[in-house]
């Protein structure tokens, strides 16, 4: 069966996290999706390879030998692309980098404002070579106002938007948010403003320019914050907020944070074997749901008449979740899920990394880890879609393409490369980096093509 | 108030959409609208649920007045149904035809057992995208767990890697960010499903049932946690205000001397010695201008010496003052840590014009809101009129397909609208 975008080609100039992220859901939907990549550690490892090979910040598996294409993590985040390698910094480079847009439907990249431009590839450029060419940039802060020269990655796009202050317990800093969420989320609105585009191009031939930024597409996630200040003129430097995993923080005024309703209990509590994430969260947004975690701890006698109501809970949050943390204590964190769960209490365990893959038995059944092959690292679990589409199914059944990869098909079926000016451009810096040893598998592709 | 669908040129004008939905589906409903569909929310005569979520407007609670409800369905109509009668299921089922997209939040089954699942909808508009949007899919163990935003981002990872160094929390919890990001996962996630699906159907004419998990959605919200698991056995732990690691590293959020936080981003790169050249201005370069830091293999062996020195001098000064000279004269990507507040007075997105203002005619009153996150050169998003008030188009909607004014009212008494 086909994929939903099958047909559809994009042009990848794409590095670091949040772009190769919007790229991957382009490909694993269909689209042909080809990765122009410039292997050379001397410009920041405008592929993604270079960065992730330093030495203790990779995720080469123990037992592989280090190189440009041993990255776990570079597998996961370009799976289902085909790369090409390129010099967009040479005359012949930046040509097949026109003829490849010229073939193309969608161009995606998140440098910073005004890169593309630079390289003789601005928005108008693209459109005299292709006039309904979709163009995706996605830098930190836009192409356009007064401060589109600034860069930011995840950490800072998450500090300027609000979403690092919307994080934490009351009288401690911000906690912030543990990894790049604002790389992922930045990678959704790229895909997301690409398959816009596509709407409208389909409905009218239109292409246009998709110009994100993405500290504004932090800052869209705010909205009942944002709101509350422009309508109530209530801020957010405020006493009790943000309330830490509580609705509403113990001896705080009894206002709405933001997470949905107003309920208690609604807390994190420690479990058997108190590991750094041994942690269950146990919410009752009625008081069905609190009579049923009163029954589940056996009606314990400090559970009285005072937590019956919504306002009594949380007028005696602390004592609350006190005894409730010495009943789950008792619990290992899945079996106290279920046991939870089927009270009719919502509750669940905080899972990390390791237990979304070894122990979450939802994602074990819907298959969300099942392996694809890749050239060099062979058959690893990859983290497929989130949907299931009963007309056009999306499985991740590839995993990244080794730098280089599909040079012959691209560069020489597509945009008429010679063999010869292809072996030729091996060694005088079109094709790949002087400063790099070209990589064998290179070579015998050429070969191989030529025997054909 | 009404929305004149002939005016409207979004990207997705002339997408017509049927919003069954909860707070799972809503932020979903919402961008399609802003980008110029015509999302149907239909609504029990009761009102949504999130309706009564505040906070509210003055803080008045009422169904037209939670600004939770105000941000997540601006652009959208509102027409109610009461799905338990038939002739709500029917009404639904006359709605559906003319759809091209179902988005739905019910638990699985609900809609096959109200006869108004994909396959019964698909008999009748071949073309029609069905979205189900749930927490966990439709098939699974967990498929019957009750969640919430908190519980999401429990299971989804996000609270494992959110927290504090033992020297700000003893305890070490985990810490389940705010704003209604478990939600926004799966909806940014079922959005991308659905206009693949539509670019699909353009090409085939055909629809499809889209099966989206919330919980699978924020599963794949960690950046490189779980290839940190899978290809090396790395389990991360929560630090303040930065990347959760397998080993502890430096502090990267620095009070200053104005009692904010700013920032200090990714790695150190060479340009950190323009900086340098603004803390020597007020004599606190320390060693930092010693030309053995131009070796990268010492300024790398140095790094958290250098960041401390910098750091030192970032709560000495203010925020503003550190980060635009960071950003201006060192090109580096720092950020100060702005509370929502702060956002309103930024001349950069002023520009690029992201903040809008809403007009509430029934209040005589006109609100700003967060736009969107992209400028699209040729279809703006847009708001195009404030959240519907609760069935505010219902006559509207149900009369353009056959129900007339005396029809509505027989309806009305019943209890059906």
């Amino acid at each position: 069966m086909t994929r939903p975008l099958e047909g559809l080609r994009v042009v990848d100039f794409t590095w670091v996290r949040a772009g190769p992220w919007a790229a991957r859901w382009l490909a694993i939907l269909g689209a042909d999706v080809i990765k122009v990549e410039w292997p050379d550690p001397a410009i920041g490892g405008s592929t993604g390879r270079v960065v992730r090979n330093v030495p203790g910040m990779g995720s080469t598996p123990d037992g592989v030998p280090r190189s440009m294409n041993s990255d776990g993590h570079f597998n996961d985040m370009h799976a289902m692309k085909r790369s090409v390698t390129m010099n967009l910094r040479s005359a012949r480079g930046l040509e097949l980098a026109k003829k490849l847009i010229a073939q193309a439907d969608i161009v995606i990249e998140n440098f910073s404002a005004g890169v593309l431009k630079s390289w003789g590839l601005s928005f108008p450029e693209m459109q005299a070579i292709k006039p309904d060419i979709i163009y995706v940039s996605m830098a930190g802060f836009g192409h356009t106002g007064p401060r589109a020269h600034f860069q930011t990655m995840g950490p800072s796009v998450q500090a300027l938007s609000g979403l690092t202050y919307i994080s934490g317990i009351p009288g401690k800093p911000p906690a912030g948010w543990g990894w790049s969420y604002m790389d992922d989320t930045g990678g959704m609105y790229g895909a997301i403003g690409a398959l816009t585009a596509l709407q409208h191009r389909t409905r009218t031939g239109e292409g246009q320019h998709v110009d994100l930024s993405q500290v504004a597409a932090g800052m869209t996630l705010l909205g009942p914050a944002l709101l509350d200040l422009t309508a109530n003129g209530r801020g957010s430097r405020r006493e009790g907020f943000p309330p830490g995993d509580r609705a509403v923080w113990p001896g705080t005024p009894k206002v709405h944070n933001y997470r949905g309703p107003i309920a208690a209990p609604h807390n994190t509590y420690r479990t058997l074997g108190g590991g750094h994430n041994d942690w269950v969260g146990i919410v009752c947004q009625t008081d069905a749901q609190w009579q049923a975690l009163k029954h589940a701890m056996g009606d314990p006698a400090w559970a009285d008449a005072r937590f019956d109501t919504l306002d009594g809970r949380l007028d005696h949050q602390d004592e609350m979740d006190q005894q409730i943390q010495a009943w789950v204590e008792g619990f290992e964190k899945y079996a106290l899920t279920d046991r939870l769960q089927s009270a009719g209490v919502p509750a669940m365990a905080v899972q990390s990394n390791e237990d979304r893959v070894e122990h979450d038995p939802q994602l074990r059944a819907r298959g969300m880890y099942d392996p694809a092959s890749h050239p060099i690292l062979g058959s690893w679990p990859m983290q497929h879609a989130p949907w299931t589409m009963s007309g056009t199914p999306t499985p991740v059944d590839r995993g990244a393409p080794i730098c280089g990869e599909h040079n012959v098909e691209i560069l020489c079926g597509m945009l008429g490369v010679s063999e010869t000016e292809l072996r030729e451009g091996y060694a005088d810096n079109t094709f790949w980096p002087k400063s790099v040893p070209l990589e064998s598998y290179l070579l015998e592709a050429l070969e191989a093509e030529q025997v054909r | 108030m009404t929305t004149d669908q002939s005016t409207v040129s979004g990207p997705l004008t002339g997408v017509r959409v049927l919003e069954l939905s909860n707070q799972l589906g809503q932020w979903c409903g919402k961008l399609m609208a802003d980008f110029g569909a015509d999302v149907i929310k239909i609504e029990p005569p009761t009102g949504a649920a999130e309706r009564q979520v505040g906070p509210f407007y003055a803080d008045v609670e009422d169904p037209n007045r939670s600004l939770y409800f105000w941000h997540y369905n601006t652009s959208k109509k509102s027409v109610t149904l009461d799905l338990d009668q038939p002739e709500g299921r029917d009404l639904f089922r006359r709605l559906a035809r003319t759809a091209d997209v179902v988005l739905e939040t019910m638990p699985p089954g609900t809609l096959d057992a109200m006869g108004l699942g994909y396959e019964s909808l698909a008999a009748e508009n071949p073309g029609l995208i069905v979205c189900s949007l749930t927490d966990f899919g439709q098939s699974g163990p967990w498929v019957g767990y009750q969640m919430t935003d908190m519980l999401h981002l429990a299971a989804g990872g996000q609270m494992a890697a959110c927290g504090y160094d033992e020297v700000d929390d003893p305890e070490r919890r985990p810490i389940a960010p705010g704003g209604g990001n478990g939600y926004h996962m799966g909806a940014h996630y079922a959005y991308i499903a659905t206009m693949a699906a539509l670019y699909h159907r353009s090409v085939t004419g055909q629809g499809q049932h889209l099966d989206v998990s919330a919980h699978e959605s924020a599963a794949l919200t960690t950046e490189m946690h779980i290839p940190n698991w899978i290809y090396t056995n790395v389990v991360v732990q929560r630090q303040t205000g930065r990347h959760a690691g397998a080993r502890p590293s430096a502090p990267s959020q620095i009070p200053t001397g104005d009692g904010r936080y700013v920032n200090m981003g990714g790695g150190l790169s060479s340009s950190f010695r323009a900086f340098v050249e603004v803390m020597a201005e007020s004599g606190q370069a320390g060693d930092l201008q010693d030309l053995k830091y131009l070796d990268p293999d010492v300024m790398q062996e140095n790094t958290d010496h250098i960041r401390n020195q910098i750091a030192q001098f970032v709560k000495t000064v203010p925020a503003e003052t550190s980060y635009v000279a960071a950003q201006e004269i060192a090109g580096m990507p720092w950020g100060i840590v702005r509370a929502p507040d702060e956002l309103l007075d930024d001349e950069h997105f002023r520009e690029r014009g992201f903040f809008i203002d809403v007009e509430h005619p029934e209040l005589g009153q006109t609100f700003t809101y967060p736009g969107a996150a992209a400028v699209f050169t040729a279809t703006p998003q847009q708001i195009y009129r404030r959240a519907p008030l609760l069935g505010e188009d219902t006559a509207e909607v149900l009369g353009a397909v056959g129900i007339d004014a005396s029809r509505l009212e027989q309806l009305r008494a019943s209890g059906v609208v």
